[in-house]
């Protein structure tokens, strides 16, 4: 499978270096070179320096011939353009968006992107654990009982 | 503006000096005009050049604070921050949620043109294309592109035809221009020329050529071949 990836931060990065472990053919884009570095010595798989709300760069990532497109840079309005481009001007089949405003996500979700908000995720995941004592982020942790009923 | 009917609405999105001055231009021109800018220091100097423009201070691409503008009743909204993106967002939030009639936004990167109109901006406006022509122009370079661009995607170009072209000492019949560019006005020692069949092309002579903005390259092309 080839993947697009903008935006080489953290979640970008291990996500990045999970695909290409696993044999899939990845490609990174990011505007700043040091961003790379968080790809570690063993990343196989293609570093792209450019602004990625460009279509010129996008092309040169191979938007043209990719299975995925994963929009991850810190910006929710540069990941909702880098989407929209890779999903109406490319046809990239999958899409996915982090937009990290919970009212935005749901606009774009209902315009057709397929995306994710942290802030949400997040502010359920910590209220199951108070609520359930589960750790949803990390399984394998159990509390005793749980904090917080619900009412 | 006639008398009875309410001033257009426009909201502008980024205070900027293009937003800035574009605020400034439709107030004297008795718009109804709000200014949204995100940065309170910039906001307050805008309100002290302006006097009595309504500047709001707020985030253009937050849908709750877009609601408080009165985006509803607004004609037209233009975003003219510095950031591609942001402006696509705020034109997308705009139509989409708020069913505004008509959408233009500043592009800065060129390439973008043609992504925003794909995208649903009604009116992408690429500065960067525009200053380009334009400096173009002020260099003298044989073909000089982008007099006007317009909405609809084609423009005027004004194209000084080289002096060993095939055309030149033709009739303006004989003429076909590829994919449809028309000569409108020939210029000809300084003086426009309203062209006829009958013209005949002079070397020296400059075209001002009604063409598709993707096809002036190819116009261009043909005129220096001839």
């Amino acid at each position: 499978m080839k993947v697009i990836i903008v935006g080489c931060g953290r979640v970008g990065a291990q996500l990045a270096r999970q695909l290409d472990g696993e044999g899939h053919h990845v490609a990174v884009v990011d505007q700043q070179v040091v961003a790379f570095q968080r790809l570690g010595r063993d990343f196989g798989g293609d570093m792209i320096v450019g602004n990625c709300v460009d279509e010129a760069v996008l092309r040169r990532a191979g938007v043209e011939s990719a299975d995925c497109f994963v929009s991850v840079t810190n910006g929710d309005n540069r990941n909702l353009m880098a989407a929209q481009i890779a999903q109406r001007i490319f046809k990239v089949r999958r899409v996915i968006t982090r937009v990290y405003d919970p009212i935005r996500e749901s606009v774009y979700r209902e315009l057709g992107l397929e995306t994710f908000c942290p802030t949400t995720l997040g502010a359920n995941l910590i209220r199951d654990y108070f609520r359930e004592g589960v750790n949803h982020g990390h399984p394998a942790v159990e509390v005793d009982r749980p904090v917080v009923r619900a009412s | 503006m006639s008398g009875s009917a309410d001033p257009p609405y426009v909201i502008i999105v980024g205070g900027g000096k293009v937003g800035f001055h574009l605020a400034k231009h439709l107030i004297e021109r008795d718009y109804e005009v709000t200014l949204v800018e995100k940065d309170a220091g910039r906001a307050e100097w805008i309100e002290h050049q302006l006097g009595t423009v309504s500047i709001m201070i707020g985030d253009g691409d937050e849908m709750a604070f877009l609601a408080t503008t009165g985006i509803e009743r607004a004609s037209v909204v233009i975003a003219t921050t510095g950031d591609d993106e942001d402006n696509l967002i705020v034109c997308q939030l705009a139509k989409v949620k708020f069913n505004v009639p008509r959408t233009i936004a500043r592009v800065s990167n060129p390439h973008n043109v043609a992504v925003f109109r794909a995208l649903g901006v009604d009116a992408p406006v690429s500065a960067t294309e525009l200053l380009m022509g334009l400096i173009e122009a002020e260099l003298g370079s044989e073909l000089v592109r982008g007099v006007a661009v317009k909405a609809s995607g084609t423009c005027l170009v004004d194209l000084a035809l080289p002096a060993v072209s095939g055309y030149v000492g033709k009739h303006l019949a004989e003429i076909s221009l590829p994919k449809g560019g028309i000569i409108v006005c020939i210029v000809r020692a300084g003086k426009p020329v309203v062209p006829q069949p009958d013209t005949v092309i002079e070397p020296g002579d400059e075209l001002v050529v009604y063409s598709q903005l993707t096809d002036v390259a190819a116009v261009g092309e043909a005129l220096a071949r001839g």
